[in-house]
């Protein structure tokens, strides 16, 4: 297990990313709000570079400790999806969110997300 | 807690990006110890987070002006803030609170909404409709001059005209 992506603290929110053999994880945690949406936009630009070169098959994203999400950080989120969207089939990977029940925001939005995208996205509580 | 009581408060504060999740916690923390329905509260604190986070986006001047009425058992509820703003954006929250307004399927359009503002920069779009889509609440605004309130409701609550 390699962690290649920098950690990302800002409030209390911090984002990091390790890589083993074709899988990726990521980790969200604390609040993912307007103070953070930049970080945010360039961790997962890393994350989706990093997808690429490593020609992964799944990046699993553990928000089981994100707090809460705003609406500008889930189209972060979207935009991403839409990215892997976009590419032809054998460049796209699975993208499998790990969520907590227990907070409610989760329940709504990742699922709103999977939607969009449920050919490449599902969620996992 | 009395049944038909209405809680209340109001904030005037700086709108500012730090401040929004702050106002968001005291709001969900401090009505989960007195509202029976925890789905009521995060519909309420989710409004009170994007309708907070538009302001520190696109209001002008350093004060806007929150407020929270619920119904103790979570039945109603209205949240509504005002903030002085510019023509050009007062121009497009009228657009988007009547494309909302004219949907009868809020889930649909926050999908498609998501998919039209992907590529968006510096504008989510997706605020207003997601208070609509998972947080269940109609949405109205008004407008005198240059002030802008956005009202997000839902069922009617027993408060007085002057509130």
């Amino acid at each position: 297990m390699s962690n290649w992506a920098e950690i990302v603290k800002a409030n209390d929110f911090a984002a990091h990313a390790s890589a083993s053999e074709g899988k990726i994880l990521v980790n969200l945690t604390g609040t993912a709000d307007l103070t953070v949406k930049s970080h945010l936009d360039s961790f997962l630009l890393e994350v989706h570079a990093e997808a690429q070169r490593r020609q992964a098959g799944v990046v699993t994203v553990d928000v089981r400790q994100l707090q809460f999400m705003n609406s500008s950080c889930l189209k972060s989120l979207v935009w991403w999806i839409s990215t892997v969207q976009e590419r032809p089939s054998e460049g796209r990977y699975r993208i499998v969110f790990l969520s907590n029940p227990a907070l409610r925001w989760q329940l709504r939005s990742l699922n709103s997300i999977a939607c969009i995208a449920s050919d490449i996205v599902s969620v996992q509580a | 807690m009395r049944e038909g009581t209405t809680l209340s408060f109001g904030l005037q504060i700086q709108p500012q990006p730090r401040m929004v999740s702050i106002v968001r916690r005291f709001v969900e923390e401090s009505f989960e110890k007195l509202v029976g329905d925890p789905e009521a509260v995060f519909r309420v604190s989710l409004a009170v987070h994007e309708l907070l986070e538009n302001a520190a986006k696109y209001a002008v001047g350093d004060q806007t002006g929150l407020s929270v009425h619920f119904e103790a058992d979570g039945s109603a509820a209205r949240i509504r803030l005002t903030n002085q703003s510019t023509p050009e954006h007062i121009a497009r929250l009228r657009a988007s609170i009547e494309e909302i307004q004219s949907s009868d399927e809020p889930f649909a359009l926050y999908q498609t909404l998501m998919r039209r503002t992907a590529g968006v920069e510096h504008e989510s779009g997706l605020g207003l409709a997601r208070i609509r889509a998972e947080g269940e609440l109609d949405l109205s605004l008004e407008i005198d001059s240059l002030m802008v309130t956005i009202t997000a409701s839902r069922a009617p609550l027993r408060i007085n005209a002057n509130e």
